[in-house]
């Protein structure tokens, strides 16, 4: 944990458990490049976290331009400018296309996104690749230590929501209607009308250009109140975008003791 | 064009009795800066837990039929005032200001007026 000792912003009595012990020595030496696990990439520049993408998360470009605070041509534009010169984050806001808050927040929100499903339980080994930078540039980096903070926090909250993990991936699908339902916020309204058996949590989020984490959110919840159900064992149609991914069983980093010893006591029992 | 620590500082700093600010992301309760607090009043967690309040007065205000916007919501205790704003991003981004004031120096109508000056500042 020397990562979070070097780490001023974060206390050292904080012992977190690890979510990859290979991202944890990253940042102890400070290292600089791209780290690729099996659901997306995190960017390192000198041991902190720079950016993050992730092919179940809406990109930083589509943040920007289905909120109108951005418009498609401007986007483009930026990235033809400034793209080669990895400074695509600058240029936005010096040629005045997006404020600079804006920025920082759509990018610390995509960034915090990916990285949540980046760090997600895995059993494909991650690669490194030393020296990789990304074409946004720098825009606000964050501390490995935050990083792995806000994911266990994150993980926590969906499962205090409504602890079945079923909607995180499959297709959803709503719910037969029952009369007399309380009104649906507006929020979760809009991801309820795009439930149609088809679509994934992530293709829910791409259309809506809201971030991944507020999809599961949302679905979490109206999926404990009854009103979605993830579309369950059915073979993948043709249609099926590379995000309606089967779940496979999870390797996790911090495996739960109790329910094993449980387990292992239950079997010994028979 | 203020990013987003110089007006947090601003908040800090113009706004008359403010002991800490933070601006959250009312859907997943992070906060995406802080500053101020303490270690008797920590930032992250009162962020986290007040995105439940802005969730329950919305449901409130569903179940109502209202069709309004929540501007601001206020909470005065015995010390303090809290005082959420919700910013109205062109994004969907569902994101507030959340300032702590110690009630024997703030004032509050100057308060609101302050934080919708930096929230304007922020966004374009």
């Amino acid at each position: 944990m020397s990562a979070i000792a070097a780490d001023p912003g974060a206390p050292e009595t904080d012992r977190l458990p690890v979510l990859s012990p290979m991202l944890q020595r990253l940042a102890a030496e400070r290292a600089t490049g791209a780290l690729m696990r099996d659901r997306g990439t995190l960017y390192l520049a000198d041991g902190q976290v720079v950016h993050a993408e992730s092919p179940a998360t809406p990109g930083i470009d589509v943040l920007l331009t289905t909120g109108g605070t951005l418009r498609h041509e401007g986007w483009w534009d930026a990235v033809a400018q400034a793209g080669a010169g990895q400074r695509v984050g600058r240029y936005l806001v010096d040629s005045g296309h997006v404020p600079g808050g804006a920025l920082e927040l759509c990018h610390l929100g995509a960034l915090y996104d990916a990285a949540f499903f980046a760090l997600a339980p895995t059993g494909t080994p991650a690669r490194f690749r030393y020296g990789v930078s990304h074409w946004i540039g720098p825009v606000r980096p964050v501390p490995v230590a935050a990083v792995q903070r806000e994911t266990l926090r994150r993980r926590e909250l969906l499962d205090r929501i409504w602890p079945d993990a079923a909607c995180d991936s499959a297709p959803i699908v709503r719910a037969a209607a029952h009369p007399g339902d309380s009104p649906v916020p507006a929020r979760q309204r809009a991801v309820l009308e795009l439930a149609d058996g088809v679509r994934t949590a992530s293709d829910i989020a791409l259309a809506l250009g809201r971030s991944a984490f507020h999809i599961l959110v949302d679905l979490r919840r109206l999926a404990a109140a009854g009103l979605v159900e993830a579309v369950r064992a059915q073979p993948l149609p043709a249609t099926a975008s590379a995000h309606g991914r089967i779940t496979l069983p999870e390797v996790t980093a911090d495996p739960d003791i109790a329910l094993l010893r449980r387990l292992r006591d239950a079997l010994e029992a028979l | 064009m203020a990013n987003t620590e110089a007006s947090l500082k601003e908040a800090m700093s113009s706004i008359e009795g403010t002991t800490g600010v933070a601006l959250v992301d009312y859907t997943s309760g992070m906060a995406l800066g802080t500053l101020g607090g303490g270690k008797d009043f920590n930032l992250e967690v009162a962020a986290a837990g007040n995105t439940d309040v802005i969730r329950a007065k919305l449901r409130t205000m569903e179940h109502l039929g209202l069709k309004e916007e929540i501007e601001d919501i206020l909470i005065t205790l015995g010390t303090q005032y809290h005082l959420i704003r919700l910013l109205k991003t062109r994004g969907s981004n569902g994101l507030f200001l959340y300032l702590v004031l110690d009630a024997s120096r703030a004032n509050l109508a100057m308060a609101r007026h302050q934080l919708k000056k930096i929230e304007a500042e922020l966004e374009v």
